[in-house]
């Protein structure tokens, strides 16, 4: 075999070896763009928004649950902050709303304070709990009053056959609870007065 | 390059492409049009609730049920049974003793979750008139609606969320809704929403504690209303 053959094969066999490490590395839990409805947040003229950088007040900010089959910490492919600030600027642009990082009216702190997901093997069927809690705050872009606080609970319960069991129903399970926090915030109307009494400053 | 080494290369290129993560599928969309335009609707509340505690055991065959029927040990489940629904339960037939009997202000599923999502939907100022009906209206009730949005309670009851020591429960209501135009019979809007509630805790507050347990399944059934309202409300735009 030749120096260049060898070099292939070995490389073809670390490949091999590796599998699909790569995949593995977290849940890509994230609000898809495709689902999100210009909702009742849509109702209010359009504001400039700033969305503060997320906070994450988890207690175990290491994992988003274990795996009962590994032991193995379950994470997500992307800090759970930026999951959260995603949607929920794909859920203020849907609506109308700008974005901005700078002259704003309305500025949004929102918080994670609870991201995971329970796992219970049964003999024929896996059930799968993913909770995710996000406390949101509104102030007054200009004057920097609080507005409003609210917090919003998704939790997506699914039962599926072990067989079947895995990443992706882990994924779909946490996806879920995110578009649930995510829909209960658009349709909140104590959101929507708040929104709409803060003044826009932009023409 | 040789022709092997060519064959080495397409190989690798199909293997890293096979571990690429696939994109996640879109989510389903319960509403193929919107729906703005209606302002008035009834919601017709049926079907059947059942009461259920559901395990998801790892033995094979030993749910809950069985082990009730089987093991005096967990005798002390019988007072949940004290909050059942009239007639829906599988529970009352195990023992109908005084202390397993409905108690006059036995929960009603359906009610408290139409109740819920009424609320709902008269709060997000979306509708004009939302009415709770227990069945079909029909005559100018039915004429000088929109839609009607009809809705059921399949199963609600406790849920084991965590296993450990002790395992924790919670309150769990699984609903159902369809909205369709009075006129037309055409369904604009349906849904399913597995709702469970928030809090989990161990099986022992639900045993010692009947006011406490029939408090916590009240609020998962409102939680249920309000979840399927916001889902409803939500819908109604799709598409634009």
């Amino acid at each position: 075999m030749s120096a260049g053959r060898r070099v292939a094969m070995l490389s073809l066999a670390a490949l091999l070896a590796g599998g699909c490490a790569a995949g593995t590395a977290g849940l890509d839990v994230r609000y898809p763009e495709a689902g999100v409805n210009r909702a009742m947040l849509g109702t209010v003229a359009p504001r400039a928004v700033e969305i503060v950088p997320v906070v994450d007040r988890r207690v175990d900010p290491t994992r988003i649950g274990t795996s009962p089959k590994t032991g193995q910490d379950i994470v997500t492919a992307r800090p759970v902050t930026e999951v959260v600030r995603e949607a929920l600027a794909l859920e203020l642009a849907k609506n109308g709303h700008a974005l901005v990082a700078g002259r704003r009216d309305v500025a949004l702190a929102a918080s994670v304070e609870e991201f995971w997901l329970d796992t219970v093997v049964g003999h024929s069927t896996t059930q799968y709990v993913g909770k995710i809690a996000v406390a949101l705050a509104v102030t007054d872009g200009r004057t920097g009053d609080a507005v409003l606080a609210r917090r919003y609970i998704g939790i997506k319960r699914r039962a599926t056959e072990t067989d079947s069991a895995g990443e992706d129903a882990e994924r779909k399970v946490m996806d879920a609870a995110l578009a649930r926090v995510m829909h209960d915030l658009a349709t909140d109307p104590e959101l929507v007065r708040a929104l709409a009494a803060v003044p826009a400053t932009r023409p | 390059m040789s022709r092997a080494s060519a064959v080495l290369l397409v190989l690798a290129v199909v293997l890293v492409s096979g571990c690429a993560s696939s994109a996640p599928p879109p989510p389903s969309r319960p509403a193929a049009r919107p729906f703005e335009t209606v302002r008035r609707v009834a919601v017709v509340v049926s079907g059947d609730s059942r009461f259920s505690v559901v395990e998801h055991s790892a033995e094979p065959g030993r749910t809950f049920d069985e082990l009730m029927k089987w093991n005096s040990a967990l005798a002390v489940f019988r007072p949940i049974a004290d909050l059942l629904h009239r007639g829906i339960n599988w529970l009352l037939a195990l023992d109908r003793t005084s202390d397993t009997e409905p108690e006059a202000e036995a929960v009603s599923p359906r009610a408290v979750v139409a109740d819920a999502f009424a609320r709902t939907l008269q709060a997000s100022t979306e509708f004009d008139e939302i009415r709770v009906v227990e069945r079909e209206p029909f005559g100018d009730d039915r004429r000088r609606l929109d839609a009607i949005i009809r809705l059921t309670v399949p199963a609600w009851g406790l849920v084991r969320v965590r296993e450990g020591e002790p395992d924790l429960i919670s309150g769990f209501a699984d609903v159902r809704a369809q909205l369709v135009v009075r006129s037309t019979g055409v369904v604009l809007w349906e849904a399913g929403e597995d709702v469970t509630d928030p809090e989990r805790l161990p099986l022992a507050s639900f045993t010692g504690d009947k006011q406490f347990t029939r408090h916590h399944l009240v609020e998962v059934l409102e939680r249920a209303g309000q979840r399927l309202a916001n889902e409803l409300v939500y819908a109604r735009s799709a598409g634009r």
